[in-house]
């Protein structure tokens, strides 16, 4: 992948794509080969290195990944816990720092009003954005993102992809995202790589391909 | 970029603090910081001095209990009474519970709540008892006659599992009782065929709890004189005898071990039923030995029910309700009753703090690793489950003995018994809760780079409080009740009181201090279900 790159990854359900990205963020140790994620190999990092890199590096799931008891902010904040000592972390349950940022951020989200609820009083597609948010407060270079849009309309769903490909691209990164969605892919990423049964079975610049074509790929994958 | 949402901008959001929450945490820490004021720890000698000698004698012997074959004999025997007094309180439990959960469940009175009620503030009274004071009371009426043992542990038990059957049938969905009663059958026959087999599996599983506790409390039994391994060791402590007492000590672990691990493997097989039509066999045969054991314990014991009706015991209950009316109310013993409730209140928060730390701190590593581990966790792992059987496997009033040969009496030793009893069980359950907590959100702060502590903070800590205080609240109450049982033992708090009263047969004074005991475990349970509503 190129700098500036944004890269749609489509395929059937147990295709491999989750696994794709738990590989490039380091969670999933690699059965065979190597990577290089932002010019180093997870595999070799121990300890701080890896955790430095790990921040460079940003994942959005589908919003499973956030505490549910913690408030809105807390949930953003965790974004960028790599770079807060364990005392400011601590602290900030008590009394929320940086809280201009966050705010920003939930803003482009649509969801400044929300800051201080508890996670878990928001809807699915409420809490998604809030793992945007989470994202933005990050600031990574390199951006994961496991079905972003899944639980958001259409119209949201749009701006998602946008904020994930201008955070990514903006600051010279790349955006990788596993989408269910062909439509959404073609007009948000430049390229599109299709998986089947854990191997690469397509790859094309966006222009190139249409709705119908990629439909036809999901259907070849069922 | 684009606006996201194009609205006008709303005023910015305020952090509005849960001050309910609040209050209580801070009223938490106050009292712990006022239980420690309390323990003398600050103020005053807690050791004892003259007893380290001692100590060193009874550690050493340890390594060298006392095995001649005379007396293994004897702690097998024991060791055969104690067990039958755990099978047979339990089985009377059981049977009162089932009998008593029809007065005391929702179902039975319907819209009519005084009944209800009537029998719910009736099962509080058995239930604010301790089974080491009916046994001490027991002794009293029945003198040294295996039903004390039985009673001792029936009474309270039947009221507590009368109230948890009758919860049980009150929380089985309506639907197929309803059904049945508009097809016109009448309330017991519907009760049976759309409440009972619902709720079957959660009745079996609380029968066998309830005999994994009783276990434990026949062994306690003992040391308030009903006979088995717990009369065994108080024989040997009292005669010095450290090689007999860590043979009885070792046999009683055991005992109370193997109590714990077939327990919980009978319940686990009744919360997780194998598919297929056939009976579990492991199951089947549970049921059937329990019942073996509870003719064999009849018979062993040689229980008869004419003890029960003889004359003799009538007028022994004669005298004493006519001896114990009033209640003595003289100034004195009310202030020394106000004086031992409140060390009892320290004792048992001292004793939850301790425990809960020393659990959240051990809970990492008690738990098992969601991801493969190197052997040295493993085995690390494999140490701290281990210790904390071992905690919890040693019965509180024993832990207590030991300690008064290194601290004088007061709240400490009585604190720091309960605590490691406590840190035993509580370890194990946060270690489960730690278990079954949800992985993601820690290892999504792991994928973002977040440090060891930032990850604890914010991935398992929000979902993990909850539930860990909740249980720490619930532990709180069962210790309030065993404070009074280390006391009997000379460890501080009120069961001080009540063991200086009964020996002196001082009923009015003994009524006072079982009126205060009651009151002070109906206030900690009010206080520790509110909290706990709290949390939620």
């Amino acid at each position: 992948m190129a700098a500036g790159e944004r890269v749609a990854v489509v395929g059937a359900s147990g295709a491999g794509k989750s696994t794709l990205l738990g590989v490039l963020n380091g969670s999933v140790p690699p059965t065979a080969g190597s990577v290089r994620v932002l010019g180093h190999d997870p595999a070799t990092l121990r300890g701080r290195e890896l955790r430095r890199l790990r921040a460079r590096t940003g994942t959005v799931h589908q919003h499973l990944e956030l505490a549910g008891q913690l408030r809105v902010v807390h949930n953003v904040n965790a974004g960028r816990l790599a770079s807060w000592s364990a005392a400011r972390a601590a602290w900030s349950l008590v009394r929320p720092q940086g809280t201009g940022d966050v705010l920003g951020a939930l803003a482009r989200v649509g969801l400044a009003d929300r800051a201080y609820e508890r996670t878990d009083r928001l809807s699915g597609g409420q809490r998604q954005r809030v793992a945007l948010a989470r994202l933005l407060v990050q600031r990574p270079e390199l951006v994961l993102a496991d079905e972003p849009a899944s639980a958001l309309d259409p119209a949201l769903a749009d701006t998602a992809l946008a904020l994930l490909g201008e955070l990514a691209t903006g600051r010279g990164g790349a955006l990788l995202a596993c989408l269910h969605d062909p439509a959404l892919a073609l007009r948000h990423c430049d390229r599109v790589v299709g998986l089947v049964d854990g191997r690469v079975a397509l790859d094309a610049p966006a222009h190139a391909l249409t709705v119908a074509e990629l439909e036809g790929f999901y259907g070849v994958s069922r | 970029m684009t606006a996201v949402l194009e609205r006008p901008a709303p005023p910015a959001p305020r952090l509005r603090r849960d001050r309910r929450r609040w209050a209580w945490g801070l009223g938490a820490l106050a009292l712990v910081g006022w239980a420690l004021a309390g323990s003398g720890l600050f103020t005053g000698p807690v050791l004892n001095p003259a007893g380290t000698g001692q100590v060193g004698r009874f550690l050493g012997a340890a390594v060298r209990p006392e095995l001649g074959a005379e007396f293994l004999g004897v702690v097998a025997g024991s060791t055969l009474v104690t067990v039958a007094y755990a099978v047979l309180g339990a089985g009377l439990a059981v049977l009162i519970g089932a009998l008593g959960a029809v007065p005391a469940s929702r179902t039975t009175w319907g819209r009519r709540r005084t009944g209800w009620l009537l029998t719910r503030g009736g099962l509080a009274l058995p239930r604010g008892l301790h089974e080491a004071v009916w046994g001490l009371l027991l002794v009293n009426v029945l003198g040294l006659d295996p039903w004390v043992g039985v009673l001792a542990i029936a009474v309270p038990y039947g009221a507590i599992t009368a109230k948890v059957f009758a919860d049980l049938l009150d929380e089985v969905p309506r639907g197929a009782y309803r059904a049945l009663l508009a097809a016109g059958a009448g309330r017991g026959t519907a009760a049976l065929y759309g409440l009972l087999p619902a709720a079957a599996g959660g009745l079996l599983s609380y029968s066998f709890y309830r005999l994994e506790c009783a276990v434990r409390s026949a062994v306690v039994l003992g040391l308030v004189g009903a006979g088995g391994l717990g009369y065994q060791l108080a024989l040997s402590f009292t005669s010095l005898r450290w090689e007999q007492v860590w043979t009885t000590v070792y046999a009683l672990a055991l005992l109370c071990l193997v109590a714990d691990v077939a327990g919980r493997a009978v319940r686990r097989r009744v919360a997780a039923p194998r598919p297929g039509p056939q009976r579990d066999p492991v199951l089947t045969g549970a049921v059937l030995a329990v019942l073996a054991l509870t003719g064999w314990a009849v018979w062993y014991l040689a229980l008869s029910p004419a003890a029960l009706v003889s004359e003799r015991t009538r007028e022994q209950v004669a005298w004493v309700a006519s001896a114990a009316w009033p209640p003595a109310t003289d100034g004195d013993l009310l202030a020394a009753v106000w004086a031992a409730s409140v060390e009892t209140v320290r004792m048992s928060v001292l004793a939850v703090a301790f425990a809960t730390t020393g659990a959240v701190a051990l809970a990492g590593l008690a738990a098992r690793p969601g991801r493969p581990a190197g052997p040295g966790r493993a085995a690390l792992g494999v140490l701290t489950r281990v210790g904390l059987l071992l905690l919890r496997a040693v019965p509180p009033p024993v832990w207590a003995l030991v300690l008064l040969f290194v601290l004088l009496p007061g709240v400490l030793p009585g604190a720091l018994a309960l605590g490691v009893y406590t840190l035993g069980v509580l370890g194990r359950l946060v270690g489960e809760a730690v278990e079954e907590a949800d992985r993601r959100p820690g290892e999504a702060l792991r994928a973002a780079g977040a440090p060891p502590a930032a990850r604890w903070l914010y991935g398992s800590v929000p979902a993990l409080a909850g539930p860990v205080l909740a249980l720490a609240l619930y532990r709180w109450e069962v210790v309030v009740r065993d404070t009074v049982l280390v006391g009997l033992l000379g460890a501080g708090g009120i069961g001080v009181l009540l063991s200086a009263a009964t020996s002196s047969f001082d009923w009015p004074a003994v009524t006072t201090v079982l009126v205060a005991i009651v009151l002070l475990t109906v206030a900690v349970d009010l206080v520790g279900a509110r909290a706990r509503a709290a949390l939620r």
